[in-house]
């Protein structure tokens, strides 16, 4: 009976002896990182995990890294998922690490400052990536769990304020180990899908390790590969996520996000009822002009008529005072010939005029008389020019007619 | 009259008639006919928000993942 066994039966009898050992199968080993590296060509990561005593070796296959949604780093506190056994080849115990993350308060901050700096190194917290959103969408796509808080304040909020839009919800799981790939997935099919014109990733309040997850890279990446602008609203107002700051606009909560998403119905009922009253004043005002235009219009019109008129009289009355002016003079000329006329006529026939010549007239009783009345006896007085003589008739004769003067 | 085919159009056709409702070189007879096409868009605009219903839709990510990619 051979008294020794080869190195290989021993390292397998001590594997086999562990495999006994149902709690190293599956555990969570909390430590500090150490000696980490990523092997170059495998991608396998191989570490150390230490406390203030012990060391263990460490090993995460490349397969499983593809769920840390942190990167890891020397001095960072994890808790490691796994099982530890002998890897046979050296002998050596070794804890497979299935899944990692991040413990305690400087741990975590340690790997969101490690991430932030690295996504920030690339740009995509730049603020010309930021894109600004759709005025007014016409469907929101939402990333988020279908029984969260979360998802029924977004449809209470858009209910009342825009139910013009429409909601395409993609519902995810938000905790747990599958919820990063749920989240991944849920963005990438809303920014595939035609109808969303914005996403919006966001779950409720909760404790910072639930939160956590929003802190992955992947999931920061799938945000920033969005062609649509992506909003974000995880937790509330204090918690600030990885993806808050990737995605275009970041919300304090998702009642928040779900208002900053849409337009406010009221506020458009408001801005429509000031478009009528401007409307309504316009087309009066316009009325108003152009019934005023028309009125200056009549009006100049019948001033123009009464102007005219009025000439068109003053004429007539000029004309007439013309008329009645030369008829007048016409008169009074007439008149005056006529007079001068019957003047010359009269100073012709004066007789006294004819007594300058040497006639004489003959007057009874103060009358003048023709000579055939005077009878033999009657006393008469004889007027001359410069003298006058009273004369007794001593008789009458009559002068045959055509018989000649005396 | 056509009928605006949604809210946004309405509105921005809402603010076309206004400009050429305040442009004064817009004949009146034209300004008339506007006024009575804005009636029409403002009782159009304000019936569809009142009427507006929120639509939901879900999306099951995980076949569209698997259908439209390979991760």
């Amino acid at each position: 009976m051979a008294d020794f066994i080869n190195v290989t039966t021993l390292n397998r009898l001590a594997k086999n002896v562990l495999a006994q050992c149902e709690p190293l199968s599956n555990i969570v080993v909390c430590g500090e990182i150490s000696g980490f590296t990523r092997h170059y060509k495998s991608g396998h990561l191989y570490f150390n995990l230490k406390d203030e005593a012990s060391s263990v070796k460490s090993v995460m296959f490349r397969g499983q890294t593809r769920l840390l949604n942190f990167e890891p780093q020397n001095g960072m506190q994890v808790l490691a998922y796994g099982h530890a056994t002998i890897y046979e080849r050296d002998g050596a115990f070794q804890l497979y690490v299935d899944y990692m993350r991040p413990f305690g308060a400087g741990a975590a901050q340690m790997a969101f400052d490690a991430l932030y700096k690295k996504l920030e190194g690339e740009g995509l917290f730049a603020q010309e990536r930021k894109r600004p959103l759709p005025s007014m969408p016409h469907c929101i796509g939402v990333v988020t769990s279908k029984t969260g808080a979360a998802w029924q304040d977004v449809q209470n909020v858009i209910g009342r304020r825009w139910p013009l839009v429409r909601l395409l919800l993609a519902p995810v799981t938000v905790q747990g180990l599958e919820a990063e790939q749920s989240i991944i997935s849920g963005i990438r099919a809303l920014d595939r899908d035609e109808r969303p014109d914005v996403i919006l990733v966001t779950r409720g309040g909760g404790s910072k390790e639930d939160l956590w997850i929003f802190n992955s890279e992947r999931i920061a990446r799938a945000a920033a590969a969005c062609r649509k602008p992506v909003v974000s609203a995880v937790g509330h107002e204090i918690d600030t996520t990885i993806l808050d700051y990737v995605a275009d606009l970041r919300a304090p909560t998702p009642s928040a996000a779900a208002e900053l998403c849409v337009p406010d119905r009221a506020e458009f009922l408001q801005k429509i009822s000031v478009l009528q009253e401007n409307i309504q004043n316009n087309i009066q005002n316009r009325m108003q002009i152009c019934y005023n235009k028309f009125m200056m219009v009549g009006v100049r019109q019948s001033m123009l008529q009464v102007q005219q008129g009025l000439v068109r009289r003053r004429q007539a009355l000029g004309q007439a005072i013309q008329n009645m002016e030369g008829a007048q003079s016409q008169k009074v000329s007439q008149a005056e010939r006529s007079l001068q006329a019957a003047a010359a006529l009269a100073h012709s026939l004066n007789p006294y005029a004819v007594l300058a010549r040497g006639y004489a007239i003959a007057s009874r009783e103060g009358e003048v008389r023709a000579v055939e009345e005077l009878n033999p006896g009657d006393r008469i007085t004889l007027y001359g020019a410069r003298a006058e003589a009273d004369c007794t008739v001593r008789s009458v004769r009559k002068i045959m007619q055509g018989s000649g003067n005396p | 009259m056509k009928q605006p085919k949604s809210f946004e159009e309405g509105m921005q056709r809402l603010q076309e008639v206004l400009s050429a409702l305040q442009d004064e070189t817009t004949p009146l007879a034209q300004s008339v006919k506007l006024y009575a096409e804005a009636a029409n868009l403002i009782a159009y605009c304000k019936k569809t928000l009142d009427d507006a219903q929120l639509r939901i839709e879900e999306i099951d990510a995980e076949l569209a993942q698997k259908t439209g990619e390979n991760v």
